[in-house]
């Protein structure tokens, strides 16, 4: 009568260490070996690639400078703005592609500060999507000046007409936080970059090595060297956040500190910030699924698991959107002006209402509806199409705040409805296939997983003994 | 560049008293909505022409445009007109907006500036100007011969990218207070018409200062029937409507 | 980094047998200002039981953050004290306006400074030969020391003693 079952308290243990063993982290292989993964991520690359890439820059060449030439050469006759509605589709990607490329660098940013365990292979990605997001940002302010050659008078420097900007207007606030923030994103791109440069310079050959050689400074790994690249990081990731929530709340202010109904709202730097934050991650979320699927050797890096703690993330920033959401529009609701009142009806039965409805469908009801199921949220393709739904969704939402307030003004007599022009979704587009070129090009050179890091967080990842069970345990190693 | 005025402080208006210099007065009961002030401020200040399509799209450049409004259902309409124009602010919000400070005010004559050569077309001011009245140049306008013949000497015409909006004919301004100078004497009231105040048939707009209480603006400023256009929203503008319970009532 | 002797190399493939190294390296008479451990990822000092390294990245970043401010009030205060130019109702000298662009400066400052200040500690980009080997980028932990002349084979024996999976003589390089 001996007992040949296992008891089932081991039986779990032993598949919740397994499921452990799932994370990237507890899956440890020799440093080497994740080297020359990446490696070949970044130089095997079929035809399909090359042609995807052609397409894309030709696109790039004649649908974004082309016609923005024309643009500027005709003026901004040809978009859809008019009077009242100033700013148009330009304004709402430049908020927009602000979202996203802030989220880049916050992510990047909090998760090294608050120390997960899933963001080590995810950190690069994220980081190159705030340096090209934030170059679209700047494309997209540059299509909507009326003269576009005289815009370096924004920037404050000694000149002979004894002129300087003016800081009293939002939009100068908002020159020197995007400036800020480019200067900074670039900044924390390259740091953490340095030592795998100096990894692609020891296995390259040719102009590639001297290439790298360059671009390496030198780097070698001494004590003194990680010493100060560390604390350099440490007092970037912090000071990422506050600049992160600075600088989306300062682009808010460019609406809220006018005067027209629906933009007057003291609530806009906090939902700005909840939406850039909503955006970015459902676009982060997207292009992770987007590298796991069509590069080599992703799957090692980007797991299901990166995809779940990504997906509880969404989760909870989209509720967070949608309270700050609906502070926005029940206060004006209850007791704005009428004015503010019609506005909310033009909302919602207006020409613009579909897109309102599917605003709210996508930034709220999906992630709500899917987002709690944990199979749903460890599939990369279904959360590339929820990260996709919500990338749309909010850009609904910054349409409708752009020219869709815009609208309705003080003077009933202007009243007038935005009609978008063929140059504006070309310049849209343009700098949607623009960020995608960058991420294409940037592949052949550049890691877009960051070795060190894997292996610093799988060896300081491991799995410990406790009882019976095998739990994860962590420890500081740097 | 030396300028020796003083720093001004902080203060609501720039003005002492608050009601600004320079200021007038249209009377909606007398406009017939005949659109002559329209005309001679577009030529008097050389706007552009947009064409229909433009137009129809809301890209007019007037910077005085007829606002009708119709009040009654047929057969007992009556219509009313409010000629919109910048209402010079003494508390512009369309001025800090200006990153490059193309929209300032003028210290010595206590209106709205608007500098052409300095805009760069951000359109943050237009957006914030809560009467809508400043019109952006969208394209490069043509002016085919013989039209271009009808270009005031006086004023600069605009390029693509630039804002523009009515200046109370502030070339006439500078103009009658050089000859006031030349001559050691004050400018006297009604030496001075704006274009559109000039053409206007019914004697609907009167212009003068306004800092001035015996000026011919300032005692029809006092009518009991003044108001001025969105007053609750603290812009302080410098022009005064008058409007119903007069002999000549409204339109039907 | 040697004067009579020659610079040794003992390449580990773990960090425990490196810090056991570093240690017995100690022992066997090598000052600490005389060996360099060079890694692939960073290891606190206290794991391979070396002296702290002391870095001014933060006095840039402190550096940097104080400039950035004082920037931020010149353009926002020294400007219209230079050109005062009068905009709608609003104060020569505003507040607000300060600490929006202030703060702004301030970071922009601190961490283009952090950023110059890891250059300046680290001297990069210096191309010179170095004490170098590429097996470092893949993960193994080099301890480079500097050997008296004739000593060589006593060390070789101790290090590979403790599980070195090489030791070798090694002459700066072009990286």
């Amino acid at each position: 009568m001996a007992a040949t079952a296992k008891p089932i308290q081991s039986i779990h243990a032993q598949e919740a260490e397994d499921d452990l063993r799932e994370n990237l982290l507890f899956d440890p292989r020799p440093r080497s070996e994740i080297n020359s993964m990446v490696m070949e991520s970044m130089q095997t690359a079929g035809w399909k690639f090359w042609a995807v890439t052609t397409f894309v820059a030709l696109f790039v060449l004649v649908a974004l400078f082309g016609v923005w030439i024309y643009l500027i050469l005709n003026g901004m006759g040809v978009t859809g703005t008019d009077r009242p509605i100033y700013w148009g589709v330009f304004l709402s990607n430049t908020v927009f592609w602000i979202g996203i490329s802030h989220t880049g660098a916050f992510v990047a940013a909090l998760l090294r500060v608050i120390k997960t365990n899933f963001h080590h292979a995810i950190t690069r990605v994220a980081e190159f999507m705030a340096v090209f997001g934030i170059i679209q940002t700047g494309l997209s302010v540059f299509f909507h000046l009326g003269r576009v050659w005289r815009s370096y008078w924004l920037i404050p420097f000694p000149n002979e007409r004894g002129l300087w900007p003016d800081f009293h207007s939002p939009l100068s606030w908002d020159f020197m936080a995007i400036t800020t923030y480019m200067i900074v994103s670039g900044l924390y791109l390259i740091l953490p970059l340095i030592p795998d440069l100096a990894m692609l310079r020891d296995h390259s050959t040719g102009w590639r090595k001297n290439l790298y050689r360059i671009l390496a400074l030198g780097f070698r790994g001494t004590e003194d060297e990680w010493k100060h690249l560390r604390a350099a990081i440490k007092i970037f990731s912090f000071a990422m956040i506050p600049i992160m929530v600075s600088v989306t709340t300062v682009v808010s202010w460019d609406f809220a500190m006018a005067t027209r109904p629906g933009w007057s709202s003291t609530v806009f730097g906090p939902f700005f910030v909840v939406g850039a934050f909503h955006s970015g991650v459902a676009a982060l979320v997207a292009l992770l699924a987007l590298i796991r699927i069509t590069m080599k050797n992703m799957k090692y890096f980007i797991r299901p698991e990166t995809f779940d703690s990504l997906g509880k993330l969404m989760l909870i920033i989209s509720m967070a959107w949608a309270y700050l959401y609906f502070n926005d529009y029940i206060v004006p609701w209850y007791g704005g002006t009428s004015l503010d009142r019609l506005l909310l009806k033009f909302h919602e039965t207006g020409p613009f209402a579909p897109m309102f409805y599917l605003m709210l469908t996508f930034n709220a009801v999906i992630p709500w509806a899917l987002l709690w199921n944990k199979k749903i949220r460890r599939s990369p393709w279904v959360m590339f199409i929820i990260g996709l739904l919500i990338v749309i969704g909010m850009w609904f939402e910054r349409f409708l705040i752009v020219p869709g307030s815009l609208t309705i003004s003080a003077n009933p007599f202007t009243w007038r409805i935005y009609q978008i022009s063929w140059v504006e979704v070309s310049l849209t587009l343009g700098t949607v296939a623009f960020f995608a070129l960058l991420y294409l090009l940037a592949s052949r050179f550049l890691p877009f997983i960051s070795p060190w890091e894997v292996q610093e967080g799988q060896e300081s990842h491991t799995i410990r003994k406790v009882g019976k069970a095998g739990l994860p345990s962590a420890s500081d190693i740097d | 560049m030396t300028t020796k005025t003083k720093i001004p402080e902080v203060a609501v208006s720039q003005s002492t008293t608050d009601q600004g210099k320079w200021g007038m007065v249209i009377d909606q009961d007398i406009c017939t909505g005949c659109q002559a002030c329209v005309a001679a401020c577009a030529m008097e200040n050389n706007v552009s022409f947009v064409g229909e399509d433009d137009i129809a799209y809301g890209r007019g450049m007037h910077w005085i445009r007829i606002e009708r409004f119709w009040k009654g259902d047929y057969p007992k309409v009556a219509s009313s007109y409010q000629p919109m124009l910048c209402q010079q602010c003494g508390h512009a919000p369309c001025e800090p907006v200006c990153p490059v400070y193309a929209a300032v005010h003028s210290a010595s004559e206590d209106l709205n500036l608007q500098v052409y050569n300095r805009c760069v077309g951000t359109r943050y001011c237009a957006n914030n100007c809560p009467y809508q009245v400043r019109t952006f140049n969208w394209r490069d306008y043509a002016r085919p011969e013989p039209l271009s013949n009808q270009l005031n000497p006086d004023v600069t015409v605009r390029q693509r990218g630039v804002m523009e909006k009515c200046t109370f004919c502030i070339q006439r301004i500078n103009a009658v207070e050089d000859k006031a100078a030349s001559e050691n004497r004050q400018i006297n009231d009604g030496e001075m018409l704006p274009a559109c105040a000039q053409a206007c048939p019914a004697d609907a707009i009167t212009f003068g200062r306004i800092d001035d209480p015996n000026s011919k603006v300032s005692q029809k400023a006092r009518d009991g029937r003044g108001f001025m256009a969105l007053e609750e929203l603290g812009t302080l503008p410098r022009i005064t409507y008058l409007k119903g319970g007069s002999l000549h009532g409204s339109n039907g | 980094m040697s004067d009579d002797g020659m610079t040794l190399l003992a390449l580990f493939q773990e960090v425990d047998p490196a810090a056991e190294a570093v240690e017995k390296l100690r022992e066997m008479g090598v000052a600490d200002e005389r060996m360099n451990v060079v890694s692939g990822v960073p290891f606190k000092e206290e794991i391979l039981g070396r002296p702290r390294v002391r870095t001014h990245v933060p006095m840039f970043a402190l550096g940097g953050a104080i400039a950035g401010f004082a920037l931020a009030v010149f353009l926002i205060w020294g400007v219209p004290f230079l050109y005062p130019l009068y905009v709608g109702g609003q104060p020569m000298f505003p507040v607000p306006p300060l600490l929006v662009v202030g703060f702004e400066l301030i970071m922009l400052g601190m961490l283009t400074a952090t950023f110059l200040g890891v250059f300046v500690d680290s001297r990069f980009p210096s191309y010179e030969p170095k004490f170098y080997v590429p097996e470092i980028s893949d993960g193994e932990i080099a301890v480079f020391f500097d050997c008296p002349a004739g000593m060589q084979a006593k060390f070789e024996k101790a290090m590979q003693s403790l599980g070195a999976e090489s030791v070798r003589t090694v002459e700066a390089q072009e990286l």
